[in-house]
């Protein structure tokens, strides 16, 4: 049981970063990503690849997932330049699928459907296979906070307020003097980096990953955090992430209790449970959990 | 390109032309893409296939029945889901929408498992026409969906409730000073759209196979023919249809096949970045 | 005595917490033409659509020949013998010019290929613009198609939002000959004007409005020749 919660843990960490990342992009900067799963296939795939078909080491490969992400980031940012939000929301859903794309069928490079099997893990031989889970979980962790902390300094920098401007409206802040184009790339490209991250973390956790985990509904979930959270508040975006995990999971014991329901029907109830979540949310408390304390006007 | 590949690309522009549409006109009245098309398409062909195979309809009757049904499902999600949140960002509905494909997919996937399923009809050998094949479904297909953009084009223009459906994606404001009740008009947008979409589960039952995410699959591509015709235009959205159908069909060519679905996105990108207001169309879709 | 056909009493409307009309009071008799005029931000085009319902009101009442319409939704209202014509967006752009007028007898389609026939009478322009989207007409005819819109059904009231705002100086004096035309057919007008002193000209009484409420009232002339309004909202001195 206690090694439940570990794994689980773990998992709502991942997702609290991917979490911390979108509220920075659209919650606080107002930029629409659905192409989330990609970024964060991105992120296990180029960690997972780098150290399992080039014996590049843990402590490069990660960076260079993270790398990735950000470099993914400002390209995708530029897209934003010209399209509407609602559009570019359907871009970024096919920039995610077309990676989930490359990924399923380039096999023989990313094995493909057959799975990539990633031995190397951050200091695995230092760490008996005991403590190695727990270790995990702090690692994860420590990276949550790093996460929470560079978006918490963001939001609350004088950058900050820019974002928001923009996120209000673009044109006000552009004729304000601010280079919105700039700080959308690099918002962007800084959520991406830390998607690229949650990605190599997740890679090295199972040490097996397959395109099937990176599909839409990954993008769907996170979205789900970060609306159920509160967009714009970092810490209501970790209640979310952490809600719609325990939720995730904690309808499997549903299953436990009654013999009525094969796996498949209750993955199915799960995703009915979690969609209703969503809705219920929105209509009782359309800002979120803990929503975004209204910002004051500057004052300089 | 060969004729057969044509021959395909025609079946496919078919079968997406007419949720193409009915997106369109959705999009006109409620101003958000609207994800659950894939759910209510999959509710089609689901309705359909129980109709047709355990029920033992005959086919035509267990697709007016699956419109029927669809018809109240995307009635039903626009009143209990979309309509209490009018005022929400695009953005919110989007996420919304894309909950209500999941729901529905997954209540679906819950009562019938992710088999693959077909209809109930006898197997027909396709017809050699030039040396390309083409089954009789398709041709099918393919009348139907000429003969459903002609009844919507004389159901828009022709039309009381066209003129006011119309109107009211126009300016809603307008419409209601004149003494339109956009509240009616939308329902009966909403449902004439839901048929459209059931019939669209049963043409990919047809064509393709019976599975949850059969809707899902068509979605990208819909999207791609309507933003390609110009969004709010239903009558681009049938052009759209085309196009997408035939670079579906060129991307053979130079790609495996397992692309094919990638091409839809790479459609809408490029063709947003070049000219946001669709090839067709005048409404702007860039901000 | 005429008729009064509109009469708002304490009338008081706003958007959300904010209110921009107070307590207005106004009189529209038969026959005749009243304008509104006052500084921007005033509440002028907010009154205009609390009386169409397009804003709801707050408190107060509006009755139409007697009959209470206020807080009635827009379509309820447009079925009362009212017609407003909003200041912008004020045409169905992707609707053809004839389709446009259609629209303007929804509530009595029996009526509307006689109504258009009247319609085009009163604007010939528009009859070679018909089968045109609206949305390509130059300003001034769109502004006769919203016109139209709104003549179809004979409204015995029409409800003007500064029906010269954007034309050229051509267009303006044109629109205004045709507010007098359509008032002499016996058509009461509630107008609101930036353009004070034309729209004064035109009417018969005026309505001076400054931060929600009346300010002043009186006929046309008297406002025209008061220094009083001519010093604070006409900017000219008589």
């Amino acid at each position: 049981m206690s090694a439940y919660l570990v794994s689980m843990g773990t998992f709502v960490g991942f997702f609290m970063i991917l979490a911390l990342a979108l509220n920075l992009q659209w919650g606080i900067t107002g930029m629409v990503n659905f192409g989330i799963a990609g970024f964060y296939a991105l992120g296990a795939y180029t960690s997972g690849l780098l150290s399992a078909k080039l014996g590049v080491p843990v402590g490069l490969a990660i960076p260079a997932a993270c790398l990735a992400g950000l470099v993914m980031g400002a390209a995708v940012a530029l897209l934003s330049v010209r399209l509407r939000e609602d559009f570019l929301a359907i871009v970024t859903l096919g920039v995610g699928e077309v990676i989930r794309l490359i990924v399923l069928n380039e096999d023989q490079i990313t094995e493909g459907p057959r799975g990539l099997r990633i031995e190397a893990r951050p200091f695995g031989e230092m760490i008996g296979p005991d403590l190695y889970p727990l270790f995990y979980l702090g690692l994860v962790a420590a990276c949550v906070l790093l996460t929470y902390a560079v978006c918490e300094a963001i939001r609350r920098a004088p950058m900050g307020r820019t974002l928001r401007a923009i996120r209000e409206d673009d044109v006000v802040a552009e004729v304000l003097g601010k280079n919105v184009l700039l700080h959308r790339v690099q918002i962007f490209a800084v959520g991406g980096f830390f998607m690229g991250l949650a990605g190599a973390l997740y890679a090295h956790y199972v040490q097996n990953i397959s395109p099937e985990v990176f599909m839409p509904v990954v993008a769907m979930f996170i979205w789900m955090s970060v609306i159920v959270g509160g967009a714009g508040n970092n810490r209501g975006i970790l209640l979310g992430a952490g809600a719609v995990m325990v939720f995730l999971e904690g309808t499997r014991f549903v299953g436990d209790f009654t013999d009525a329901l094969d796996a498949e029907k209750m993955s199915a109830l799960r995703i009915i449970a979690i969609g209703l979540l969503l809705i219920v949310t929105l209509r009782l408390r359309p800002r979120g959990l803990l929503p975004e304390r209204k910002f004051k006007a500057p004052s300089d | 390109m060969s004729l057969q590949m044509i021959v395909n690309a025609l079946v496919n522009a078919a079968l997406i032309a007419p949720p193409a549409m009915a997106f369109s006109l959705l999009f006109g009245i409620l101003r958000f893409p609207n994800f659950a098309i894939g759910g209510y398409i999959t509710v089609g062909a689901f309705a359909a296939f129980t109709l047709n195979v355990p029920l033992g309809l005959p086919l035509p009757l267990a697709a007016a029945g699956a419109m029927a049904v669809t018809a109240l499902v995307v009635w039903g999600a626009h009143v209990l889901v979309f309509r209490p949140m009018e005022g929400q960002s695009a953005i919110t509905l989007l996420v919304v929408s894309i909950a209500v494909t999941l729901i529905l997919e997954n209540v679906i996937r819950l009562f019938y498992s992710a088999d693959v399923r077909g209809f109930d009809i006898p197997l027909q050998r396709p017809w050699k026409v030039f040396g390309a094949h083409i089954t009789p479904e398709q041709v099918e297909i393919i009348g139907w969906s000429l003969a459903i953009g002609v009844m919507l084009h004389l159901l828009l223009a022709h039309t009381r409730i066209g003129r006011a459906m119309r109107a009211v994606a126009d300016n809603p404001m307008l419409a209601a000073i004149r003494g339109v009740n956009a509240g009616r008009v939308t329902a009966f947008t909403t449902a004439i759209c839901g048929a459209l979409f059931g019939l669209t589960g049963v043409f990919a039952g047809l064509d393709l196979v019976i599975e949850p995410l059969v809707g899902w699959n068509l979605t990208i591509p819909i999207f791609a023919a309507a933003i390609l015709g110009g969004i709010g235009s239903p009558y681009g959205a049938i052009l759209g249809a085309l196009l997408v159908g035939l670079a579906e069909e060129a991307t053979i060519l130079v790609l495996p096949s397992t692309y094919k679905i990638a091409v839809g996105f790479v459609i809408i990108a490029v063709l947003l970045l070049v000219r946001p207001q669709g090839l067709f169309g005048t409404a702007e879709i860039k901000k | 005595m005429p008729e009064t056909v509109l009469a708002a009493e304490s009338l008081t409307s706003g958007y959300g917490k904010a209110v921009i009309c107070q307590d207005v009071s106004l009189a529209l008799a038969e026959g005749e033409i009243t304008c509104v005029i006052g500084p921007n931000g005033a509440g002028k085009s907010t009154l205009l659509k609390t009386i169409a319902g397009v804003v709801r009101p707050m408190s107060g009442s509006v009755r139409i020949a007697g009959r209470e319409i206020a807080g009635l939704p827009a379509p309820r209202i447009a079925r009362s013998g009212m017609a407003y014509v909003p200041q912008e967006a004020n045409v169905f752009r992707q609707l053809t010019t004839h389709e446009n007028l259609t629209m303007g007898a929804w509530t009595d389609p029996g009526r509307a290929e006689a109504a258009c026939a009247r319609v085009y009478g009163m604007f010939p322009d528009l009859k070679p613009l018909r089968r045109v989207r609206a949305g390509n007409l130059s300003g001034g005819q769109r502004q006769m198609v919203a016109f139209g819109m709104a003549m179809m059904l004979e409204p015995r009231v029409l409800l003007l939002d500064e029906p010269s705002a954007g034309l050229s100086p051509l267009m303006v004096r044109h629109m205004f000959d045709i507010v007098r035309r359509v008032n002499a057919d016996g058509v009461a007008i509630l107008m609101v004007e930036q353009n004070a002193i034309e729209g004064l000209r035109v009417a018969h009484r005026g309505i001076v409005m400054a931060a929600g409420r009346v300010a002043l009232e009186g006929t046309a002339g008297a406002l025209l020749d008061s220094s009083e309004v001519s010093e604070l909202y006409l900017g000219t001195r008589a």
